[in-house]
């Protein structure tokens, strides 16, 4: 229903768009992730024919972005970000105006509007001016518009920024609702919605598709499993199983975690003085469980909690992306790392001049998670060039090369 | 063809859900009439005859000045700023149709306004008062001139506004283009370079809509805003298309 392939949108020198290809498939619900200013909204806007890429192909529904604009519109529910509205209008007018404009006559219009309300649940508004309406409000008005046709595709452009938890609830439903019998392409940046209404996922970050698959294949692809030890500091016991008061040091505890095979990244997690908590990596295809329990009998330890976890979904997305923002995008940048995290999209066999220096290097992630979600979240400005201001003042690449 | 009345329609109406359609037309009727009446020169009733030449000099002045950049200060920068135009254009239209139908809308009401002001000879010359016998056809190329030149003004504000986001922007480069082309006239009357002077008074739209008052339609007037308008709105459509590539 929607193929992209390498789409590519420069803003002179900024490279927002660098060979984006995916496609997605009929009746598919389909997360389009990323960073603030990773190119969601410019491959949106790409999409539903508002700007033109610089280079690249699109088609939606079988229809060329670029030559058949007036088609594919015909066909595809957008909704934009933030979801501007003419305020001066109230609901109903603002609904009947959508139809008008695309040629729909108002009983068809009625009908469905009615089914959408029901769903959207904007009926007690319709008379209103949407410019008294809250935000949650507007967005519904702004979904009721994207789907005024009935349309097979919908593009929502982050649906559910502005809205309060329960609104974003009840928008993530009804998304997973009407996804049922259509091609709903959504961005967003909160990965919870994604992880509650889309099976597959695109990662898009820097302008470029860094992971695109099932849900499941992200989360297991960096394969990287986490567990979490914690042990008591204050008492452990002797070969007979008495109680002594020899306490475990913090460094005596990770010294002999640290000989368990596969293991690595070690931290330790805040705890107050009864216990030593650690977290480490190990790799995938192993479980270091019955050695850490062994090694707790062995040296007397008591064993408080023992955890042992796949990867979260965020925890991938800000691997694959945090380590890309170091990037100094558009410009030339040469980064050792291994690829291990290359996406088998299309990107493996562009000639691209830049050195591909995705950096999905998931290796750091165990030590900064913490402040890497801080950076996520402080760059709220959603505009391309905002982002690519930003990223000049900060130091060019490689700060883990 | 059906977008762009829809479009058009919209547009139209939107002025009168904010006060500022109202004000502006009120404003700008009750300016005419003090214009009209009582103004240094030689208002109505100095002249002493039977024309309505006295609103022929003053309503493109004020069509120019207070109208027409309030009119179309919003008609892009607005949708631009706010980011209503992106929800439509993804509506299945082509960008031509949204040009046209912005400029349709807000011609729409400068041509409300225009008829409104065809109350003036109506009162004056038939009833309540019966001044005398008035000549209708200055009166009609007249309002032929206001027309044309209310359609090359609105082009030339919509131009303005597909340029910038800004409102004030767009009203303030709007008003001072139109004051200059306006008065470019009695400028000219001022040079000595005859090139200078004749190109000023070829640009000028009070040299232009003279000969309408007079009663005289000159083809060359005609095109001459006809252009002005035709060139503004081809501008508009690639100051539009412009979002795509910059």
């Amino acid at each position: 229903m929607i193929e992209a392939s390498s789409l590519s949108k420069r803003y002179g020198a900024f490279r927002a768009l660098d060979k984006v290809s995916f496609e997605v498939h009929r009746g598919e619900v389909v997360g389009f992730l990323g960073p603030n200013g990773a190119g969601k909204s410019t491959t949106m806007r790409i999409l539903t024919c508002f700007i033109s890429a610089t280079s690249g192909t699109a088609r939606v529904h079988g229809h060329d972005v670029f030559d058949e604009p007036l088609e594919v519109r015909k066909k595809i529910g957008y909704l934009p970000q933030r979801a501007s509205l003419y305020g001066e209008m109230s609901v109903w007018e603002y609904l009947t105006f959508v139809a008008d404009m695309r040629g729909l006559d108002h009983a068809g219009v009625q009908e469905e509007d009615a089914r959408h309300r029901r769903g959207v649940r904007h009926r007690t508004g319709a008379r209103k001016d949407i410019r008294t309406l809250s935000h949650g409000y507007r967005q519904r008005v702004g979904l009721g518009q994207a789907l005024v046709h009935s349309p097979d595709i919908l593009i929502l452009d982050e649906p559910t920024s502005d809205l309060d938890p329960n609104e974003k609830a009840e928008v993530i439903r009804y998304i997973k609702e009407i996804g049922k019998e259509r091609t709903i392409l959504l961005s967003t940046h909160n990965l919870s919605e994604v992880e509650a209404a889309c099976p597959r996922a695109i990662i898009v970050s820097k302008g470029r598709v860094v992971a695109d698959g099932p849900l499941d294949d992200i989360r297991t692809k960096s394969g990287r499993v986490r567990y979490v030890v914690t042990i008591d500091e204050q008492r452990s016991f002797d070969g007979s199983g008495k109680s002594t008061k020899r306490a475990p040091s913090a460094q005596e505890v990770q010294e002999a975690l640290s000989t368990l095979p596969g293991v690595s990244h070690f931290r330790e997690l805040p705890t107050d003085d009864r216990a030593h908590s650690f977290e480490f990596g190990g790799s995938p295809g192993s479980d270091v469980r019955h050695d850490i329990f062994q090694l707790c009998v062995q040296k007397g330890w008591y064993l408080l909690e023992l955890r042992r976890e796949a990867r979260s979904l965020e925890d991938v997305f800000k691997a694959l992306t945090k380590g890309d923002e170091r990037l100094d995008r558009g410009r030339r940048v040469v980064i050792e790392q291994d690829e291990e995290d290359e996406p088998e999209t299309d990107e493996a066999e562009d000639e691209d001049d830049l050195d591909e220096g995705d950096e999905g290097d998931e290796g750091d992630e165990g030590d900064e998670g913490e402040d890497e979600a801080g950076d996520d979240d402080e760059s709220d400005g959603d505009d391309d060039a905002e982002d690519e201001d930003s990223e000049d003042e900060k130091p060019s690449g490689k700060k883990k090369a | 063809m059906r977008t762009v009345w829809n479009i058009a329609r919209r547009e139209f109406t939107s002025n009168f859900y904010s006060p500022l359609a109202y004000v502006v037309i009120c404003v700008s009727l009750v300016l005419l009439g003090i214009f009209f009446f009582m103004v240094w020169g030689g208002g109505f009733w100095q002249a002493d005859r039977a024309t309505m030449a006295q609103m022929f000099l003053w309503a493109p002045r004020g069509l120019a000045l207070v109208v027409v950049p309030v009119v179309t200060m919003r008609l892009l920068a607005e949708e631009k700023r706010s980011g209503t135009l992106e929800m439509l254009i993804t509506l299945p239209v082509k960008d031509h149709e949204v040009i046209l139908g912005k400029f349709l809308g807000a011609w729409g009401l400068v041509l409300v306004l225009i008829l409104a002001t065809v109350l003036f000879p109506i009162f004056m010359f038939k009833a309540p008062w019966n001044l005398g016998a008035l000549d209708t056809g200055p009166v009609a190329s007249g309002y032929l001139g206001l027309v044309l030149f209310s359609a090359a003004a609105v082009s030339l504000g919509l131009l303005v506004s597909a340029l910038t986001e800004s409102q004030v922007i767009a009203f303030f480069v709007t008003w001072s283009l139109l004051l200059a082309l306006t008065f470019l006239g009695l400028a000219a009357d001022a040079m000595t370079n005859p090139v200078m002077r004749t190109v000023a008074s070829y640009m000028s739209f009070d040299a232009r809509l003279a000969p309408f008052a007079r009663g005289m339609i000159n083809t060359r007037d005609i095109v001459f805003f006809l252009s002005i308008c035709f060139g503004c709105l081809m501008g508009s459509f690639w100051a539009l298309e412009r979002r795509k590539w910059a």
